[in-house]
């Protein structure tokens, strides 16, 4: 058989699979994902570091994005606490608000939120940045001049991300609770005093750590799925859309699974 | 580095600062909430059932948070040991006599444990202590309680039932007093009656409350008994006197008692004379003889009268008898002279 595809004008030889063809692209995808991050670790800690790139980077995922970020928080804070309101007052239990607001916030709704509108204005800019860079051949340029492309855009875009979602996630916890504090104090009369004891009250250290790692892996998450598809997107104008898009859904789906898997954990934690 | 390049770093860093400032405020709030970074003793108690207590719930001490559990550990048989946390600063005002409950925070809110009563007495708590434990009221025992309630519900209103059907069939005397128009007039005449009554009663109060008041007045009797000191001297003498005289009445009546027994006493001769019937008897007989004797001497001196030895005698004192009756009237006139020199001690003298 091996004779006969060699020869000239046989029929081109059939790709062979090891399961199916599209089970085979899945398990080829997780292999260079895998490579991906592992190349990710492994350039991180040698130099040259790009100091310069970092934290151009952490400007543009950080604070470029804290307008936008505190002031979902601050809306999600006061609808939070407005929605929450009736059920809590069917039990004459408003006074319990507060713990209630700490406890979403600061356990979920702060990390998650921070996490999804990072994905979704950071994520889609760097697959979009990244994917423009290679349709543009501007990565093949950076690796025949001898540059690193894979330090300087991937590694210092992850760790831009991985350290500034964490840092906006604390600023949309403060500012959401800020709002929850306003929405209590209209109707409750609470004090700004009796608000945040009832807060950190119904919290432990646990939350608050469970929360900054979540942000974390968050952060990666985000860095590293838009670096990932812009670094590998495909040629042509419509992979850099496709890139910026996939960038963005493909990092907010695994935000959802890793806060499903990261809650489990952290309850086990709490419970042993 | 440029400028521009230099101030997006200064920027990052600020917001990177303000981030870990957020984190490490909220970090030592909740660590000094939860009582992590002050001194604390250790305290246990040993419950039968601890309803669901966890590690890191709060320890109150008269309406005051001052600690937190640290442990909950299974001890004995089927017993809990539970460890807490106390700050130290509250640890003197914990008697060794405490005792410890398992309380709620609200009713669906979180368990906790509430350190009671302690007295003076005793002393204070120390570290590692072990203070009694009191078994919480759990929710089933609740829930019984709860039942029995309702079954003693569905009795009364079982026993309100037959009581108004009993009332709406004019049984008894209040469902008579409902259905009977007879009973019902005499009640309303009794009623009438009560109200008279009532206003006889308040004009009485009335009558009354305006004697009190005279009573009260400054110039009333009761006041001036109450306030007038010179009233209550007197008032005082009197009482002494009467004291007095009631003794001397008393020393009367017993004098006229030993009279009265001596009198009845028949060796006296007051009590012979009143007791003795034989005694009585001669004294009557001497009596007549005496009144006997009597008219015989009358008799003898008549015939003495009439004798002629003494008839003279008897002459003569008839004549000086007769003189003496007119010389009287002049002394009479002469008299009234004599008055006017009239001297006590003269008079005393004759």
């Amino acid at each position: 058989m091996d004779l006969d595809r060699n020869k000239p004008g046989a029929a081109p030889a059939r790709r062979r699979y090891v399961t199916t063809r599209r089970l085979d692209r899945i398990f080829v995808e997780l292999a260079n994902v895998y490579r991906f991050n592992a190349r990710f670790f492994k350039e991180m800690w040698f130099p040259p570091y790009e100091f310069k790139e970092i934290i151009k980077q952490c400007y543009e995922i950080g604070v470029r994005s804290l307008p936008l970020i505190s002031l979902t928080g601050f809306i999600i804070g006061i609808v939070f606490t407005n929605q929450s309101r009736p059920s809590l007052a069917d039990f004459g239990a408003t006074s319990l608000l507060p713990a209630l607001i700490s406890v979403a916030i600061i356990r979920a709704i702060g990390p998650l939120v921070t996490a999804l509108i990072a994905a979704g204005r950071v994520g889609s800019a760097i697959g979009a940045e990244l994917g423009s860079m290679r349709v543009t051949e501007q990565i093949d340029a950076m690796e025949v001049s001898a540059t690193n492309p894979f330090k300087f855009l991937v590694v210092s875009r992850v760790l831009a991300s991985t350290l500034m979602i964490p840092a906006l996630t604390m600023y949309t916890t403060l500012v959401s609770l800020l709002g929850g504090y306003l929405n209590v104090h209209q109707n409750e009369l609470t004090s700004l005093s009796v608000f945040f004891y009832q807060v950190f009250d119904a919290i432990t250290f646990l939350d608050i750590v469970a929360s900054s790692v979540k942000s974390v892996i968050f952060g990666y998450t985000i860095g590293m799925v838009g670096c990932y598809k812009g670094y590998n997107s495909s040629k042509g104008t419509e992979g850099v859309g496709k890139a910026a898009n996939s960038s963005v859904v493909t990092a907010m789906f695994l935000i959802f699974i890793e806060e499903l898997l990261i809650m489990q954990v952290i309850n086990a934690i709490r419970a042993f | 580095m440029s400028s521009a390049d230099n101030k997006r770093t200064v920027i990052v860093g600020i917001f990177t600062f303000l981030a870990i400032v957020i984190l490490v405020v909220g970090i030592f709030t909740l660590a000094g909430q939860q009582k992590r970074l002050i001194q604390t003793v250790t305290l246990t108690a040993i419950f039968d059932d601890v309803a669901g207590l966890r590690t890191g719930n709060n320890v109150w001490f008269s309406g005051v948070k001052v600690g937190t559990i640290k442990s909950i550990n299974l001890y004995g048989d089927s017993q809990v040991e539970v460890v807490m946390n106390i700050e130290e600063k509250v640890q003197q005002f914990i008697r060794k006599n405490a005792s410890a409950r398992i309380s709620s925070e609200s009713f669906i809110g979180n368990k906790n444990i509430v350190i009671d009563g302690g007295t003076q007495s005793a002393a204070p708590v120390e570290d590692g202590d072990r203070i009694a434990a009191v078994s919480p009221l759990n929710t089933d025992d609740l829930m019984e309680k709860l039942q029995q309630n309702n079954e003693n519900l569905v009795a009364i209103t079982g026993d309100f039932k037959q009581l108004t059907s009993r009332l709406v069939k004019g049984e008894g005397t209040v469902g008579a007093l409902l259905t009977d128009t007879t009973m019902a007039q005499d009640f309303r005449n009794m009623v009438d009656n009560l109200q008279r009554t009532s206003q006889s009663t308040v004009s009485a109060s009335r009558s009354l409350s305006a004697f009190t008041n005279k009573l009260n007045s400054s110039d009333g009797l009761a006041n001036q008994l109450v306030t007038d000191k010179e009233v209550f001297q007197q008032l005082k003498n009197s009482m002494t006197q009467l004291e007095e005289a009631t003794a001397s009445a008393s020393e009367i009546t017993e004098n006229l008692r030993t009279a009265t027994s001596q009198l009845n006493n028949s060796d006296g001769a007051v009590g012979v004379l009143l007791n003795d019937q034989q005694f009585a008897r001669q004294l009557q007989s001497t009596m007549q003889n005496l009144e006997t004797g009597t008219k015989k001497l009358d008799q003898n001196m008549e015939a003495l009268q009439n004798n002629f030895l003494l008839r003279g005698f008897f002459r003569k004192q008839a004549k000086e008898q007769a003189k003496q009756q007119q010389n009287q009237p002049t002394q009479q006139t002469v008299q009234p002279k004599d008055s006017i020199e009239f001297k006590p001690s003269i008079l005393r003298s004759n």
